[in-house]
């Protein structure tokens, strides 16, 4: 039995309604609990802001990242952010680092945790790919993990919403999940993975996908329709059609709307749309391209049933990976830029590109206002997800940075003061005053995905959650985050102290241990005689169509890294 | 002025990389302080005086510093990486990435080079007296951008990928260059006294003359009308590289 | 008896995983679906020449010893060293790699994949400018014209066209080969080449070239062509130009003809803009046909661990990548290792006799199941059991896509993966020591 008694931390746990209260926290045996014997050791927080481990809900992490390293070898020696990148040597107790945008895994696993994040969940895991990214799961040391599994240009998926099976599709989503040993359900560009098979995009919500008899809504509401049924802990995890298109905001509006109709079968929102700042475009071209925040966050606001992530840009290199194959391939040819791609049989689509945000460019300028834009203009912090869509709007590692221009208007003003005439007509954010305090913060890094993931023991600091915390040295009430943000920056780019499970993974900014994390997947019960009939579809398509038998597509239990499933039952 | 005289203590095989040594490390330092600067050497480092016999004569700032190689330096690595100003001189071969993103200052080998001589370059000057390896004046893998300014003359022959992702500065060969010469040229200046083999593939801007022969001429090219004359010699004028609707300019006889 | 289904092939690229082995008596006595190739890997295991027990070389023989002696010799060689060389590891499985990279880690090596003379410059050609491609099943499914481009899959990978490409029969491809266009490029009229639509003969060396004039017409500059190009008449080139353009879905299978031939990574490299071009009319992927079974999970592995996919340095105990300088020829021509693993693949057979000769100057480790040319030099032997067959372990396909190897009968030996944790250990031990 282990104990650990945090004194006189400055907790700050918006799941409770905590806001900076001087308070103690207990721990045994990796858990919060309400007391801790005399033996237990004493770790003193006085002065030091204390919060849940922060959760990354939607990062490319592993998997599709690998190709980003493999074509892009000149990211290793990068070191734009001193001591979260860059080529490290190994030590005694940390394995060799490399990389700014695509880290190798063990540095992922390491720099998460210097900034007191304990969960991360990949974004995009293809089916028939599952198996690779549980093996780089395996390699990224601390954090617990989970990821969301494609399901938005999938064959089995378009058939069974064409020909109006909603009970078969429930059930084959169940088994996706399984065979993935996946957490949740992703649809990128619904149905544009498909037509991107044959060179082709979809152009929005009622453009059908080529010969399968659907549109994007149809994907939308059948998957939507089946996550609930299934009473997933998550709802439909959706990147919009038109991503990166001027005027796509419309298309980002409608598809929200879309959702107002959709029951959530669980104390969650029934949509989550990712990376806003890519689909909140107005205009009509690059030309007129103007921000689309504030239509976007005028509807959010009046809205109650989605939540959303920002996919905040940073200024420097990124690397930009996505299911959204067309998309990549308009990207590299607009930026004359390197191109992979890798469509996946009977499945989805790929892409990755490295391109540079620069301030100096009107258009890079104005998406790295609407990021902000989205989380300042959006009153309730808990619709917000705080991401970068690490590494496509810029890597995690800048995070501390992001939360300066959140807290500091007087930052954000530095940012613009390099910005040309043209990019401040066309942004909104220069008028904008509102600053995050920490508790807002928490919110957005934390307690939201504790939240609109289902998970109760992640993301606070509750008796009973997890013990992964996060102990930074600031003081609320005691720093002015508007005026003295680089004192911000630092506390959070190396966190005094990070428990995973109750375990001091980093102290003073550096890795104490390297724990291995846990795996979260999802096991979605479905009656025997629906699983059957739905088999026997999918059969059928493994023996005319897949290039792998149906038992070698599923991942065995021994890819998994400490395991954790969580069952749910559907109804039917 | 400080002229810092280097020798190796004996002939090594697993390179010695000497990034560390350039002008602005050992201007102004003594020969003991110059020995202490540690190397790597394989799978561990040294101090600079376990390998080297180090003389220190005067003392300098770093403009008014001489380094002088005197010997076979062709397993040492990295010399003179980096650099912004003062002087190399190598009276040897010298290893891999000579050069390498220097900023300012000159180096002067009379003796071969090998690969990556001048890599991401960005000023100053170096003047081979001898033959070079592969990817003169290039970028480091994966790197879209390789010599972006400065000079380099090579009074022999190199190898292939001369220049590759040159985005800036002048490279002159007196000699042949090998295989696909100012490939993916952005800008940069290149001139081959010798014959050349499929030269400036993928040429985005910048200028290529090639005096000596043309092998393989890349079927990219459009041929402009009339000749183009340069220093009183006339050549063919090409344009492209089309594929990459390049604005380059590939002047051959 | 024990009929195993769903067993996976670890011959080539191709990791077919339809075959089902009758295991009697821990022997395999029946194979089905594999290829000539596969077959005689599950069942030729007996007949090639396996090292039979571990050895080290005393006073020039290679002497039996028990694994632990090995281990511990090979373990010394390590911590003497200051510049390891470990190569090979592509006929292994992923987990074995991981292991391998960790002691490179550990001991401060260089590691590199047999790729060093395969297709490693198709890495290089992605790091110019990515790699367009897609899973076999696309081209199955999709694919209406088909280049085998410096490949021979007749003789490499014998059920790669039935199974996945220009046999093979989908969704959108119902009619097989009679629905497909196969065009073969090559420098001689292989075997692949007699089975094909078209046959484009091109001179030794000229790949560039040719991929270069399908560049230059795809994006409208017909022009600048000449005559001929790559030895082929202009008015060939432009009609397949044109045959690509009008595609529904176009793949190129492209394998050591285009990665080794004179301008090397540049062919890929090209060929990769010539995909990128010809997406703007159709659609257009490429896929390398990679030689042993998991070369593509070296290099999987490899970059997930270290950011790089091959020829990875930890002299400065974090990598460094350079193909050209840190690649397993570029090191041993230069007679820079002071020591070497040879595993899972064979150094002797295939490098340069100057690098072999270095090779036979320096103190090898082998890691094989089989006694090769490596072994006549090795000083340290230490067998290993056959991945797929006696281990399980995870490999990746051509493709990228990863699969669970299985093992279908048992072994004295021990693993890959047992045998660099060993060592692994061992080398901690004597480090602890010291």
């Amino acid at each position: 039995m282990s104990e650990i008694l945090i004194k006189n931390a400055s907790v700050c746990d918006p799941a409770q309604g905590i806001n900076c209260e001087t308070m103690d926290i207990c721990i045994r045996d990796g858990k919060i609990v309400d007391s801790v014997s005399e033996n237990a050791k004493v770790i003193d927080a006085e002065g030091k802001l204390t919060m849940a481990g922060g959760f990354d809900g939607h990062t490319h992490s592993a998997g599709k990242i690998n190709v980003g390293r493999f074509m892009n070898p000149n990211d290793a020696k990068k070191n734009l952010v001193p001591g979260l990148s860059g080529q490290v040597a190994r030590t005694e107790k940390t394995r060799a680092q490399v990389g700014y945008n695509t880290p190798n895994t063990y540095a992922i696993g390491y720099r998460y945790a210097k900034l007191g994040y304990t969960t991360i969940c990949e974004a995009a895991i293809p089916l028939l790919a599952a198996r690779h990214t549980h093996e780089e799961f395996k390699e990224i040391p601390i954090l617990d993990k989970m990821g969301l599994s494609l399901f938005g240009s999938n064959w089995q998926v378009m058939e069974y919403i064409r020909d109006k099976e909603p009970e078969k599709l429930a059930a084959y989503i169940a088994w996706g999940l399984k065979a993935s040993r996946g957490y949740g359900v992703k649809i990128v560009n619904p149905g544009g993975g498909e037509a991107w098979g044959w060179g082709k995009n979809v152009s929005g919500l009622y453009d059908p996908v080529p010969n399968f008899d659907v549109t994007p809504a149809e994907i939308l509401m059948g998957l939507a329709e089946a996550n609930e049924r299934l009473q997933l802990p998550h709802s439909v995890h959706v990147h919009c059609n038109n991503l990166g298109k001027p005027g796509n905001y419309a298309t980002t509006i409608e598809t929200m709307k879309l959702f107002e109709k959709v029951k959530p079968s669980r104390d969650r929102q029934s949509l989550h749309v990712t990376h806003v700042q890519f689909n909140a475009y107005a205009g009509t071209s690059w030309r007129d391209f103007e921000t689309g925040a504030p239509m976007v966050a005028d509807y959010v606001n009046g809205a109650d049933h989605m939540t959303f992530d920002l996919g905040q840009v940073i200024f420097g290199p990124a690397m930009t990976m996505t299911a959204d194959g067309p998309v990549e391939y308009a990207n590299a040819r607009m930026l004359h830029e390197k191109w992979s791609n890798q469509d996946i049989e009977l499945e989805d689509a790929s892409g990755v590109v490295p391109l540079f945000y620069s301030p100096k460019s009107f258009v890079n300028a104005v998406q790295w206002a609407i990021g902000l834009e989205l989380a300042l203009l959006v009153k309730d912090p808990w619709k917000v997800m705080f991401t970068t869509d690490s590494p496509n709007g810029g890597s995690f590692v800048n995070y501390p940075e992001a939360f300066t221009y959140l807290m500091s208007e007087k930052r954000r003003a530095e940012v613009i003061s390099g910005f040309s005439k043209m990019a401040l007509d066309r942004m909104v954010l220069p008028g904008i005053d509102r600053e995050l305090d920490f508790y807002e913060l928490a919110v957005m890094t934390r307690s939201t995905q504790s939240k609109m993931y289902s998970m109760p023991e992640k993301g606070n600091l509750k008796v009973g959650s997890d013990a992964d915390i996060a102990i930074y040295d600031i003081l609320p009430g005691h720093v002015d985050p508007s005026t003295e943000y680089a004192k911000v920056k630092k506390a959070f780019s190396g966190a005094a102290y990070t428990f995973k499970n109750g375990e001091i993974v980093v102290k003073d900014g550096e890795i104490e241990e390297t724990p291995k994390g846990k795996t979260y997947w999802v096991n979605a019960k479905v009656p025997e005689n629906i699983d059957t009939a739905m088999q026997k579809d999918i059969d059928r398509k493994f023996r005319k169509y897949y290039t792998v038998s149906k038992a070698n597509y599923m991942v065995e239990d021994m890819y998994l890294q400490k395991p954790v499933e969580i069952g749910t039952e559907g109804v039917f | 002025m400080q002229v810092v005289k280097l020798s190796l203590k004996k002939a090594n095989k697993i390179p010695i990389e000497a990034d560390n040594a350039n002008p602005d490390n050992f201007a102004g330092k003594t020969a003991e302080e110059i020995g202490a600067i540690p190397v790597w050497y394989g799978n561990g480092q040294c101090p600079l005086g376990d390998l080297f016999n180090v003389e220190v004569e005067g003392s300098g700032s770093v403009e008014n510093t001489k380094i002088v190689f005197e010997g076979d330096v062709s397993r040492v690595k990295r010399i003179g990486q980096n650099m912004s100003a003062g002087e190399i001189e190598i009276n040897g071969n010298v290893d891999m990435h000579c050069g390498f993103g220097m900023k300012g200052g000159k180096v002067v080998i009379n003796g071969d080079a090998d690969s990556w001589l001048g890599c991401e370059m960005a000023g100053g000057e170096i003047i081979l007296n001898g033959n070079a390896s592969y990817y003169v004046g290039s970028g480091y893998r994966g790197e879209s951008c390789g010599m972006r300014g400065g000079k380099i003359t090579v009074n022999g022959n190199t190898k292939d990928y001369l220049g590759e992702h040159m985005c800036g500065g002048e490279i002159l060969v007196k000699g042949d260059a090998g295989l696909l010469p100012a490939i993916s040229n952005n800008g940069g200046k290149i001139v081959i006294e010798g014959s050349a083999t499929m030269p400036a593939s993928e040429m985005k801007n910048g200028t290529v003359i090639i005096k000596g022969e043309v092998f393989d001429l890349l079927p990219s090219y459009k041929e402009e009308e009339g000749t183009e004359e340069v220093e009183g010699v006339t050549y063919r004028k090409f344009t492209g590289d089309v594929n990459v609707g390049g604005k380059g300019v590939l002047l051959i006889k | 008896m024990p009929v195993i289904k769903d067993a996976v092939c670890s011959l080539c690229g191709s990791l077919c995983d339809d075959i089902t082995v009758t295991v009697e008596n821990n022997k395999i006595t029946k194979i089905e679906n594999a290829c000539i190739l596969g077959h005689s890997k599950f069942v030729g295991m007996f007949e090639h020449d396996r090292i039979e027990t571990p050895m080290i070389r005393k006073d020039g023989e290679l002497v039996p010893v028990p694994y632990e002696e090995a281990i511990e010799a090979a373990a010394k060689i390590l911590v003497n060293s200051k510049r390891t060389l470990s190569y090979g590891w592509c006929s292994t499985s992923c987990e074995a790699v991981s292991g391998a990279i960790q002691l490179a880690e550990e001991t401060g090596s260089i590691i590199d994949s047999t790729a060093n003379v395969c297709h490693g410059p198709s890495a290089l050609a992605a790091q110019e400018k990515g790699s367009p491609s897609a899973t076999l099943g696309e081209i199955k499914n999709r694919a209406d014209v088909i280049i085998f481009w410096g490949c021979n899959p007749v003789h490499a990978h014998p059920r790669h066209m039935v199974r996945y490409s220009s046999f093979s029969k989908g969704l959108f491809t119902e009619k097989g080969r009679k629905g497909r266009t196969m065009i073969v490029v090559d420098v001689r009229k292989t075997d692949t080449a007699k089975l094909a639509d078209r046959y484009v003969e091109i001179e030794q060396g000229s790949d560039l070239l040719l991929v270069t004039a399908l560049r230059s017409i795809v994006n409208g500059h017909e022009d600048v062509i000449p005559k001929t190009v790559a030895g082929v008449p202009k008015a060939e080139v432009v009609e397949l130009a044109e045959t690509l353009k009008n595609a529904k879905f176009v793949c190129i299978f492209f394998g050591m003809g285009v990665t080794q031939s004179r301008s090397k990574y540049k062919n890929g490299d090209a060929m990769s803009s010539l995909i990128s071009d010809l997406n703007q009319h159709t659609k257009a992927v490429m896929i390398g046909m990679r030689g042993h079974y998991n070369v593509t999970g070296f290099g999987q592995v490899a970059t997930w661990e270290t950011g790089f996919p091959m020829a990875i340095d930890f002299a400065r105990g974090y990598p460094y990548y350079n193909p050209g300088e840190t690649g397993a020829n570029d090191l041993l021509v230069r007679e820079e290792p002071d020591a070497a693993i040879i595993a899972a693949a064979d150094a002797g057979a295939h490098f340069p006799q100057k690098a072999v000769r270095h090779l036979a100057r320096i103190p090898v480790i082998q890691i094989d199941p089989y006694a090769n040319p490596t072994t006549e030099i090795a000083d340290v032997v230490i067998p290993a059991a056959v991945v797929g067959i006696e281990a399980e372990g995870t490999a990746y396909r051509m493709d990228a896509i990863s699969l669970r190897m299985k093992k279908l009968i048992d072994s004295k030996f021990k693993t890959d993966e047992e045998i660099v944790k060993d060592l692994t250990e061992k080398v901690r031990e004597m480090k602890r020591g010291a």
